[in-house]
């Protein structure tokens, strides 16, 4: 088991040198931030001074082997646009994201998981097919359209809600709803086919077969058994929605790394595109990593191999 | 006695809210998006500029119609062509009680120029080679050329900044607590969430009527609208024009509709050889597109058609000149003309950069179909786009906006037609000569008639597809009172009030 999770460990960390090797070369072709950083009439030798200044006269592989050697030190640099570094850019922005993303996967589990289960007990039924349904449809709405219906619908017109900004619970709903559309829908599918695995399962038959109550069957035999497929999902679900909310963030004018992120990108800001992305990567793989150490340590099969 | 009393009442009766006296309310701001910094000098948006306006001062600022009114300033004087003389106004402090005198200035001056700075606008302040400080309230200025625009360029920029302040707790500290002398006195700043101002009661203009201004970032224009209709903020900018009608006829809303110093222009790269070095042929570019129906149909009657890439707001502006007529036939002589029958063009847009940007340029690609023309139509993002500009890589024509900044035809004509601009796709010694001219001229009457040279000539050439002047839309509770918004997308909160 040890020597499996520090292949796993030396495994992510391979993943992370790759993530930080390809934003890099991704954010130096993408375009020239001088270009944005200075109005049109900015003299060529402001733009020369600029462009040295920033670090962008060398060549591409030195900057990128200082690039490297700084964010092993957890250093990207300062940020371009912002009088400010990217690392402390990012930081002060990733409470927010997680916020939103705990509540949203705490919204989709309360919603998703009854629903997979009692479609997958209801298979084939007409129950079945309206959760499914419903399923695809919270898959399918792009974000940008379910986030502005919410503030027409909720803010506009009921009054219930604050259209946007960052503040108390109240606050949090629009976006993490918004959010949680996605994050369910994903949910309730994965959620539905592994309860419909488990129950194909010869232990499920056996328990009927020796005339154990079906709700025992359902709660005992099979959830106990999906329990830890389903933490599996959700866990790797909250790890894409804490870097990747882009949209709903954007929309609700919510203060977190994604639209950070996004905002880094318009104006060509390498150094926080990097730590936006990097530290978006470090923490899937992190998930990543501690969902594979839950899994060996209470699945009882996979620690023995 | 009595003339004090009559000064009051005139005074009164010029400024009623000043009588009114202690500040209160609060008003929100919504615009799309946030600070880079607290450091004025830093600032190249007009987001931020409006951050500036409202906690610091300048010595000019500019009126509605682009004149310099006096600030700090009180009054000037040429002592030659390149000096100038400014009295300071006496009497004003820093919000933490510090005097403002010519070392602040001359301070702010240096600091917008240090190259460390990085201020965006350090260029238009080159032309400044010496500030003296001659005693605590006069200040000379000293440039290497004559330069008529010199008030302007300071009621565009240089905030005044806390010489002793700065020098006293680092830059770094200025940098987190800033001071100013204007209306409104920092508070808090939350980057992306919200900026909070409060009323500074010793401004020297007197007390601002509003207790407290909230800035908040808000990038999603629908999102933006939302927070005015449900009453979360006071003021919006930015309503693009499809959005406008939800609002109008809102109880408790007023939209406010203002033309905008903006130009759009479609760029034709006459540099690069082959048919667009032919005039007939950029004539016939801009005879093929009918700019009304743009217009009326995009951009749903928020613009007006332009003769040349000069609006109404800056000096030099000719009204004499109309624009080029929606006249398919003409093209199409044209081009036959030149021989260029068959005419194949590559048109780039920004997407998401100018309002409606991209539909707009696939109206102009529609059209050139119409009278024969073959269009390559290239949308791209704004990043991508600007890089091909800038680096003179731009294949045939693209859109482009240019947007007020001194209120003057310099700095628009300038950019484009000096052959060292880096936006430069069109060079003639001839026009190049008259800008420099106008430029050091030091006479109204002697620019005023070069810049209707040099227009008449740009409307000849046609280096340009002259499009259209935006208009802008804000959305403006009726709680505020006072309120008027520009052609340069800034506001001035010190006489604004907010009702409860």
């Amino acid at each position: 088991m040890g020597a499996y999770i520090v292949r796993r460990f030396l495994q992510s960390l391979i993943v992370i040198l790759g993530v930080i090797v390809i934003t890099f070369i991704i954010s130096r072709v993408i375009g020239d931030p001088v270009a944005l950083l200075l109005p049109p009439e900015a003299s060529p030798e402001q733009r020369a001074y600029l462009t040295k200044d920033l670090g962008l006269d060398r060549p591409l592989y030195l900057q990128l082997v200082v690039y490297v050697g700084k964010v092993m030190k957890g250093d990207f640099g300062h940020s371009f646009r912002h009088q400010e570094s990217a690392m402390k850019l990012v930081w002060e922005r990733l409470p927010a994201s997680l916020y939103l993303s705990f509540v949203a996967v705490l919204f989709a589990i309360g919603v998703a998981i009854p629903l997979g289960i009692i479609s997958a007990i209801k298979r084939g039924t007409i129950i079945d097919r309206i959760g499914m349904t419903l399923a695809l449809f919270g898959q399918s709405i792009p974000a940008f359209w379910a986030g502005i219906m919410l503030i027409f619908i909720f803010a506009v017109q009921l009054g219930w809600l604050p259209p946007s900004g960052y503040g108390g619970f109240k606050y949090v709903i629009l976006p993490a709803t918004t959010l949680a559309f996605f994050v369910s829908a994903a949910t309730a599918r994965l959620t539905r086919s592994n309860v419909l695995d488990a129950l194909d399962m010869d232990y499920v038959r056996y328990a009927r077969l020796k005339g154990v109550p079906e709700f025992v069957v359902i709660t005992r035999h099979v959830l106990r058994n999906t329990f830890i497929t389903i933490f599996n999902i959700v866990a790797l679900q909250l790890g894409l929605v804490i870097g990747g909310a882009v949209i709903t963030e954007f929309i609700f004018s919510w203060p977190g790394i994604g639209r950070l992120s996004l905002e880094s990108i318009y104006s060509r800001d390498y150094p926080v595109i990097q730590a936006t992305v990097v530290i978006a990567a470090l923490i899937f793989v992190v998930i990543n990593l501690l969902v594979d150490i839950v899994y060996i340590a209470t699945d009882p099969r996979v620690k023995k191999n | 006695m009595k003339k004090y009393l009559l000064a009051s009442i005139i005074v009164c009766f010029l400024f009623p809210g000043w009588v009114l006296a202690a500040p209160k309310g609060k008003l929100t701001i919504a615009q799309g998006t946030d600070l880079t910094s607290l450091d004025p000098a830093r600032h190249g948006t007009t987001s931020e500029m409006n951050y500036d306006n409202a906690v610091f001062d300048k010595l000019y600022i500019f009126d509605v119609q682009g004149n310099p009114v006096p600030r700090l300033a009180v009054s000037h004087k040429m002592i030659n062509p390149t000096t100038w003389e400014f009295k300071l106004r006496r009497g004003i402090k820093f919000h933490n009680g510090d005097p403002v005198t010519a070392t602040d200035v001359k301070f702010s001056i240096e600091h917008y120029l240090d190259p460390k700075t990085k201020s965006p606008f350090a260029s238009f302040f080159k032309i400044i080679k010496e500030v003296k400080i001659i005693d605590d309230y006069t200040i000379q200025v000293t440039t290497d050329k004559s330069d008529p625009l010199l008030q302007k360029r300071f009621a565009f920029q240089i905030f005044i900044l806390p010489s002793k302040y700065v020098k006293e707790k680092g830059y770094e500290h200025f940098l987190k607590q800033p001071i100013g002398c204007g209306p409104f006195k920092f508070v808090e700043w939350v980057r992306a969430d919200r900026l909070v101002l409060e009323a500074y009661e010793d401004y020297w203009a007197g007390p601002p009527l509003i207790k407290t201004v909230v800035f908040r970032p808000i990038p999603e224009d629908t999102t933006r609208l939302a927070e005015l209709q449900t009453g979360m903020v006071d003021i919006i900018v930015n309503i693009p024009p499809f959005l406008v009608n939800q609002l109008k006829g809102q109880p408790g809303i007023d939209v406010q509709s203002v033309p905008s110093g903006r130009v759009i222009l479609l760029y034709i790269n006459t540099l690069a050889p082959g048919p667009l070095q032919d005039k007939r042929v950029r004539q016939a570019l801009n005879y093929a597109v009918d700019k009304k129906t743009i217009i009326d149909k995009v951009l749903m009657g928020s613009g007006f058609q332009m003769a040349i890439n000069v609006p109404p707001y800056d000096f030099g502006y000719d009204p004499a000149l109309k624009p080029y007529s929606y006249d398919p036939e003409k093209a199409k002589k044209l081009l036959a003309e030149a021989g260029y029958k068959d005419l194949k063009v590559v048109l780039n847009s920004p997407s998401g950069r100018y309002v409606m940007d991209k539909q707009v340029a696939e109206a102009i690609a529609g059209m050139y179909e119409k009278v024969g023309i073959k269009v390559d139509f290239k949308i791209r993002e704004w990043g991508d786009y600007v890089k091909d500009l800038l680096g003179k890589k731009l294949v045939d024509t693209g859109l482009i906006g240019s947007g007020l900044v001194m209120y003057d035809a310099d700095g628009r004509l300038s950019l484009y037609f000096i052959k060292d601009s880096a936006f430069c796709y069109y060079a003639d010694p001839e026009i190049e000569k008259w800008i420099i001219e106008a430029r050091y001229s030091m006479e109204d009457k002697i620019r005023k008639e070069l810049y209707s040279r040099i227009s008449k000539k740009i409307f000849e050439e046609a280096p340009f597809v002259f499009l259209y002047q935006q208009q802008d839309h804000w959305g403006v509770s009726k709680k505020v009172k006072d309120f008027q918004a520009r052609g340069d997308e800034l506001f001035y909160l010190y006489r604004v009030s907010v009702e409860k």
